[in-house]
C-alpha cells in the first residue's frame, strides 16, 4: 500500500483513490465544487489545487490518483508522494481560483436560499480575498425553469457542472448540458426536455452554490432558522435517509442523507416533495366520537370509557367477533403492540386484517437507485409482527356475528374502494386510529387521533430487511398521542393490563424480548445508519409465556 | 354642666376634628408639592387648581382599593391596629389651645375642646399609647418586617418619650402648672416670654424628641422603606393602610400644636393683648397659633426630605448617651436658677 | 514613599451638629425655588435627539415599493428575537426577487438596541424617534408590515414630535 504524506501526516492509503479521497479521509481540508463523490471526475473548478513534490505546477486534487514507486524513487526514502495543502503558493492559487469564479457572481447572500450552507460563502470567507478587483460590468442573466420544480439563477452559477454530471450519470435522463463556451457558457436544457425526472430535486442539494433552486423552497426561508433532523423516508418500503428541516413544526424541506445501504447520496422527488400531501390533510388532533351524523370532540378519558363499553361488556349475551386492521405505514413498534392487543387479549374472537396494499409501478434507474412498486414503508414490519395475518379477511367474516373493529389508518394515501366501505360501515362499533380526516376515519364511530407520519416515532423495516429508525421531526400537537401508547391504554382499559411503558424505547426493548429477529436492535444500536434483520424465524410469543418476562 | 354646654363642647369637637382631617389632607398635598420643589420637580398639579385636591383623589384611591388581610394575621389585632394609632393621634388636640376665649351671647368660650389641669400629662400618656397601635400592627401581620419595624418602634418612643417628659419638666417647673392654658399664659407678654428664649436646650431636646415620637425623618426606622420594605404597615393595604398615613399626619400636627405651644407662646401675639379685644383677639389669636403650627409643620417636611435617616445605633447613641444627660442637665439648672431667684 | 493620610478631626463648631444642619436645611430651601425641570407630559412633548432609538419603521422606494428583501438578517442580530419574517417571491417583475409577506415585530420582546438597523444591507428597518406607542393589550404591542409602512410615512420628512410652523 502506497505511504504518503500530506502536510505533516503520513497516511497510508489503497492505490488508485485520489489525493483529496485521501485528505478527506484523513480529516485534512481541501476545498473543493465540482468534485462528488457519486459523480465522475472532471476537476473543472481548480478550487482543490495542491503542491505535490516533484511535479512542476500544482495539481488539482481530485484528479491526481496515488499510485506506487519503485523502492530507489521513493521521496525521503518511503514516500510515494508529498502532498502539501498549507503552502504559500496553494493559499494564492485559492484566492485567484475564488477570484474568478467570482468575477462574475453577484453579491446576493441576503436573498439566496443557499446562504448559510453555501461553500462559496464559506471557502471565500475562509481562502478569499476580502475585495474583488473587477471593475468590469457583470454579466447578468434572467432566471428560468429548468424543470418544473427547478429553477436556474445563470448569475451565481460557477460552471462547476455537477448537475450535468448527475443528469448523464445517475438518472441518466440527459436533460442538462453546458451551452456556448467561455464567458458566455451556461447551464441549459434543450427545448423539448425540461428536467423533469424524479430524481430532478438531486440536482438543487448537490449544486455547491445558490444558482439551482427547488421552486418548491424559494425564497421560503432562511438556512439558520430551520432544525434538522435525521429522518426516514417513509413514501414507499425502500426507506431512503433524509433531513428533514423545520421551523416552529411545519416542515420546509427535505434532502437527502448519505446511507450507502440503502439509497446513496439520493433521494426521489416523491419522497422529497411528498410531505405536503400532510399538511393538506385535514388534521385529527383529538378523539372525536359520532354523533348526530357529525364528529364532536371527546376526552382520552371518554374515548377509553366508550371503548371500555363497547369492547368489554358482552351485551345481551352476544358474543363480539372482533376485527382488528393493521397497518403497514405504522412503526414496528406500534404492529408489536397492535399484534399483542389482538392475539393475547382478545385471543379467539378476534381476527387481524390489513387492507390491500398501496401499490404502484417500481422505477429502476441505471445507476441503482430503485423506488419500490410497494408504497408503503413497513410492509415487512406487518408480516413480522402480525403473524396471523388473514388475507382474505372480506371474505371470512362475511359470515361473523356482531362485530367490532379497531383499524390503524393506512393515512392519507389510501382510498376505499365500494366493497371495503361496506365492509367498514356493517361493523357496529368501528374505531380508526388516524391523523386526519381519510375516506376509513370517515366512518368511524369513534376516531382515536394518533401522529402523522412526521410525528412518529419507532422503527421501520424496509423490503431488503434492514431496521431503521424513524424519528419524528415535528412534535405532536393537541390531544395526539403516540400511536403505541394509544394500543397500549387500549389494552389496559379492555384487557385490564397496567401497562406503563413511558417511552417508545421501552416497547422496542419489550418487543425485542419477544422477537428475536430484532432482538437487540435499540435506538441506540441502529443509530442514523440501521441494521439488517437477524435472519430468525419466529412464532408469535404467548403473553407472558416468555422466560423471565412475565410482565404484561 | 348645662345643655348649652355640652353643645358647645360638642361643636368644638367636630370643628377641632374636622380641622385636624382637614389639615391632613393639606399637609399630604404640602409634603409632596414641597419634596418636589425640592427636587426641582413639580408634584401633583392635575386635580384641582394646582393639584390641590390631589388628596381627596388619593383617599378615593384608598377607599376603592382591595382590602387585603392576609392569611396568617392575628384577625382581631390586626384590624384593631390602625384605629389604635390614629384615635390617640385625634385625642391628643383635645387639650391643646388654639386660640384666647372667646365671648358669644354674654357666655365664654374658651378655645380648646378640654382644659384639664394635667394637660401635659395627658399627652405624655396618649403619645404612649399611640405607639400600641405601632407595635400591634407590626406584630399582628405575622410577617417579619412589620414585627421588625414595630419593635425598633417601642424601643425608639421608650427613649426619647423619657428626654421629651424630662425637657417639659423644665418648662412645667418654670410654670409650675400642668394645665396647657396656664403654660400659654405664662408665655404672654412680650417676644422673650416664650419659653424657646428662656429654655432653648429645652426646646431642642423636646423637636428632637418630638421627630422621633412622631416616627419622622430622620427618625423613621419603623418604617425605612429601603430596609424594612413598609415597615409597620407592610401587610397593610386599602384603607387600613390609609389610617396609617392619617395617623401619622395627625401626630405631627399635634406635635407640631404642642411644640407651639409649649415654647412659642401658643395662640399668644407678642406685645398684644389677645384678652382686652375681645373676639376679634380671639379671632387674631386662633391665626397666630396657625400659622406658628403651620411653620413646624412645613420644618417637619423639610427636615424629612433634607436629611438621611439615623442608624439605629446612631439613634439609641443619640437619645440615651446625649438628649438624656443633657435633660437632666437642663432640670438641675433650671431647677437650681428658680431657687436661687425665689 | 508612604503617603501619610490625614484625618479630619472634627472642630468644636462642627461636634456641635446644629450650623451643618442649618447649612442643610438652607440648601435644600435654595434649591425649592430653582428652575422646574419636569415636562408635563401629555401637554408638552419632549422631543428626542437625532439618533434616538424608538418605534420601528420600514422604509420605501420613492416609488412606494418596499426596501427590504426579506433577508432576515435584523431577525438573526436580534437579542430579543422579536422580528419575524415571513418571505416569498416578489410580485414584481424587475428589480428585487424577494420580499417580506409578513414582517411582524414583537413590541414588548423588542430592547430597541438598534442591531437590526445595523444589519440591514438595504437600510430597510430603522429606528425612529417615536417613544410613545403604549397599548392596552398584547395585541395591541404586535405590529405588523402595513403598520411599520405607516410609521414610514408619518417620520419620512419631519420629527414626529416637532409640530410644523404653519399650524
Amino acid at each position: 500500500m502506497p505511504l504518503i504524506k500530506i502536510d505533516d501526516r503520513e497516511i497510508e492509503v489503497e492505490k488508485g483513490i485520489t489525493v483529496l479521497q485521501a485528505a478527506t479521509a484523513e480529516g485534512i481540508e481541501i476545498p473543493y465544487y465540482c468534485y462528488h463523490p457519486a459523480l465522475s471526475i472532471v476537476g473543472s473548478c481548480r478550487m482543490c489545487l495542491v503542491e505535490i513534490e516533484g511535479m512542476p505546477k500544482l495539481q488539482v486534487s481530485c484528479n491526481t490518483s496515488i499510485g506506487e514507486l519503485p523502492p530507489e524513487r521513493k521521496k525521503d526514502g518511503k514516500y510515494d508522494m508529498i502532498v502539501r495543502t498549507q503552502t504559500e503558493i496553494v493559499k494564492r492559487e485559492r484566492e485567484n481560483v475564488l477570484e474568478f469564479l467570482l468575477l462574475n457572481h453577484p453579491l446576493d447572500c441576503p436573498v439566496c436560499d443557499q446562504a448559510g450552507e453555501c461553500f462559496l460563502q464559506d471557502y471565500s470567507y475562509k481562502y478569499g480575498r476580502a475585495h474583488s478587483r473587477f471593475l468590469e460590468e457583470k454579466r447578468v442573466r434572467k432566471n428560468e425553469y429548468l424543470g418544473s420544480n427547478v429553477i436556474i439563477n445563470h448569475n451565481r452559477c460557477i460552471m462547476c457542472t455537477r448537475c450535468v454530471r448527475f443528469t448523464r450519470e445517475i438518472s441518466g435522463t440527459n436533460e442538462l448540458f453546458v451551452q456556448a463556451r467561455g464567458d458566455n457558457s451556461k447551464i441549459s436544457i434543450f427545448e423539448d426536455k425540461s428536467l423533469d425526472n424524479l430524481l430532478a430535486g438531486n440536482v438543487i442539494d448537490i449544486c455547491p452554490v445558490g444558482a439551482l433552486l427547488s421552486t418548491d423552497y424559494i425564497h421560503k426561508n432562511r438556512f439558520w432558522n430551520l432544525e434538522e433532523k435525521k429522518s426516514i423516508c417513509t413514501d414507499c418500503s425502500v426507506g431512503c435517509n433524509i433531513l428533514v428541516y423545520s421551523q416552529n413544526n411545519r416542515i420546509f424541506r427535505i434532502n437527502a442523507r448519505e446511507n450507502h445501504s440503502v439509497n446513496g447520496y439520493f433521494i426521489c422527488d416523491i419522497g422529497r416533495y411528498g410531505f405536503h400531501r400532510y399538511e393538506d390533510a385535514e388534521k385529527v388532533t383529538s378523539p372525536l366520537i359520532r354523533s348526530d351524523g357529525g364528529f364532536k370532540p371527546i376526552s382520552w378519558e371518554g374515548a377509553l370509557k366508550e371503548i371500555y363499553e363497547q369492547f368489554s361488556r358482552s351485551k345481551d349475551g352476544e358474543k363480539h367477533q372482533i376485527v382488528g386492521i393493521a397497518s403497514p405505514f405504522h412503526t414496528n413498534e406500534s404492529l408489536f403492540m397492535f399484534g399483542r392487543l389482538m392475539d393475547n387479549i382478545f385471543k379467539d374472537k378476534s381476527i387481524i386484517g390489513k387492507l390491500p396494499f398501496i401499490e404502484d409501478y417500481e422505477i429502476h434507474f441505471d445507476s441503482g437507485f430503485r423506488i419500490s412498486k410497494d408504497r408503503s414503508p413497513n410492509r415487512q414490519g406487518l408480516l413480522d409482527f402480525c403473524l396471523n395475518l388473514e388475507d382474505e379477511i372480506l371474505q371470512k367474516v362475511k359470515t361473523g356475528k356482531v362485530r367490532l373493529c379497531y383499524a390503524l389508518d393506512d393515512g392519507v394515501d389510501r382510498k376505499l374502494d365500494e366493497e371495503w366501505e361496506s365492509f367498514f360501515k356493517s361493523q357496529r362499533f368501528l374505531v380508526v386510529q388516524t391523523y386526519a380526516m381519510t375516506p376509513l376515519a370517515k366512518l368511524a364511530h369513534l376516531i382515536l387521533p394518533g401522529p402523522s407520519p412526521m410525528e412518529r416515532e419507532g422503527t421501520m423495516t424496509n423490503d431488503q430487511g434492514r431496521i431503521q429508525w424513524l424519528k419524528p421531526s415535528v412534535s405532536l400537537t393537541n390531544k395526539t398521542r403516540p400511536d403505541w401508547e394509544i394500543i397500549m391504554e387500549f389494552m389496559n382499559t379492555v384487557g385490564k393490563r397496567e401497562l406503563k411503558y413511558s417511552s417508545v424505547n421501552e416497547v422496542n426493548l419489550e418487543m425485542g424480548e419477544r422477537f428475536p429477529s430484532y432482538r437487540g436492535m435499540t435506538f441506540f444500536k441502529i443509530g442514523y445508519q440501521g441494521l439488517p434483520k437477524k435472519n430468525i424465524a419466529t412464532s408469535r410469543p404467548s403473553e407472558g409465556g416468555q422466560a423471565g418476562n412475565t410482565v404484561t | 354642666m348645662d345643655l348649652i354646654g355640652f353643645i358647645i363642647i360638642c361643636i368644638k369637637v367636630v370643628v377641632v376634628f374636622a380641622a385636624t382631617m382637614l389639615a391632613v389632607m393639606g399637609m399630604i398635598y404640602a409634603e409632596r408639592r414641597i419634596s418636589a420643589f425640592i427636587q426641582h420637580r413639580l408634584g401633583p398639579n392635575r386635580v384641582g387648581p394646582k393639584g390641590l385636591f390631589q388628596p381627596l383623589a388619593d383617599g378615593l384611591k384608598f377607599l376603592m382599593k382591595e382590602d387585603i388581610i392576609p392569611a396568617a394575621v392575628n384577625k382581631p389585632l390586626y384590624l384593631l391596629a390602625p384605629a389604635m394609632l390614629l384615635i390617640p393621634a385625634l385625642m391628643t388636640f383635645a387639650v391643646i389651645p388654639f386660640g384666647s376665649s372667646l365671648t358669644l351671647f354674654g357666655r365664654q368660650i374658651s378655645l380648646q375642646v378640654a382644659d384639664i389641669n394635667i394637660g401635659v400629662l395627658y399627652i405624655l400618656a396618649l403619645t404612649s399609647v399611640g405607639v400600641y397601635g405601632i407595635v400591634l400592627a407590626g406584630w399582628s401581620s405575622n410577617s417579619k418586617y412589620p414585627l421588625l419595624g414595630g419593635l425598633r418602634s417601642s424601643a425608639q418612643l421608650i427613649s426619647y418619650e423619657l428626654a421629651m417628659g424630662l425637657a417639659i419638666v423644665a418648662i412645667v417647673l418654670m410654670t409650675g402648672s400642668l394645665r396647657l392654658n396656664d403654660i400659654v399664659t405664662s408665655q404672654q407678654g412680650h417676644l422673650f416670654s416664650w419659653y424657646v428664649f428662656k429654655q432653648p436646650v429645652a426646646f431642642l431636646i423636646f423637636l428632637i424628641a418630638v421627630y422621633a415620637e412622631t416616627n419622622r425623618l430622620p427618625f423613621d426606622l419603623a418604617e425605612a422603606e429601603q430596609e424594612l420594605v413598609g415597615g409597620y404597615h407592610t401587610e397593610y393595604s386599602s384603607m387600613k393602610f390609609a389610617m396609617f398615613f392619617m395617623a401619622e399626619y395627625a401626630n405631627m400636627i399635634t406635635a407640631a400644636a404642642l411644640t407651639v405651644t409649649l415654647f412659642f407662646g401658643g395662640w399668644d401675639i407678642p406685645f398684644v393683648d389677645e384678652a382686652a379685644m375681645g373676639n376679634w383677639g380671639a379671632l387674631l389669636s386662633g391665626i397666630a397659633f396657625i400659622l406658628k403650627t403651620a411653620f413646624f409643620l412645613f420644618l417637619y417636611i423639610w427636615v424629612r426630605w433634607t436629611f438621611p435617616r439615623f442608624r439605629y445605633d446612631q439613634l439609641m447613641n443619640l437619645g440615651w448617651k446625649v438628649m438624656l444627660p443633657l435633660a437632666l442637665l437642663n432640670i438641675f439648672i433650671t431647677g437650681g436658677i428658680l431657687t436661687i431667684i425665689s | 514613599m508612604a503617603t501619610v493620610v490625614k484625618s479630619y478631626e472634627p472642630t468644636f463648631r462642627d461636634k456641635l451638629y446644629i450650623p451643618a444642619l442649618f447649612q442643610g436645611l438652607m440648601l435644600t430651601f435654595k434649591h425649592m425655588f430653582k428652575k422646574k425641570v419636569t415636562i408635563q407630559y401629555p401637554d408638552e412633548k419632549h422631543v428626542p435627539p437625532e439618533g434616538y432609538r424608538g418605534l420601528h419603521r420600514l422604509n420605501k422606494y420613492p416609488d412606494g415599493r418596499i426596501r427590504c428583501v426579506a433577508c432576515e438578517m435584523c431577525a438573526a442580530a436580534c437579542p430579543a428575537h422579536c422580528i419575524h419574517i415571513v418571505p416569498e417571491p416578489s410580485p414584481w417583475e424587475e428589480g428585487k426577487e424577494r420580499y417580506p409577506v409578513r414582517f411582524d415585530i414583537d413590541l414588548l420582546r423588542c430592547i430597541f438596541c438598534g442591531f437590526c438597523e445595523m444589519a440591514c444591507p438595504e437600510k430597510a428597518i430603522e429606528l425612529t424617534e417615536i417613544y410613545d406607542f403604549a397599548d392596552y393589550s398584547r395585541e395591541g404591542l404586535w405590529i405588523d408590515k402595513a403598520g411599520l409602512l405607516e410609521i414610514y410615512e408619518l417620520t419620512k420628512t419631519q420629527n414626529y414630535y416637532t409640530v410644523p410652523n404653519d399650524e
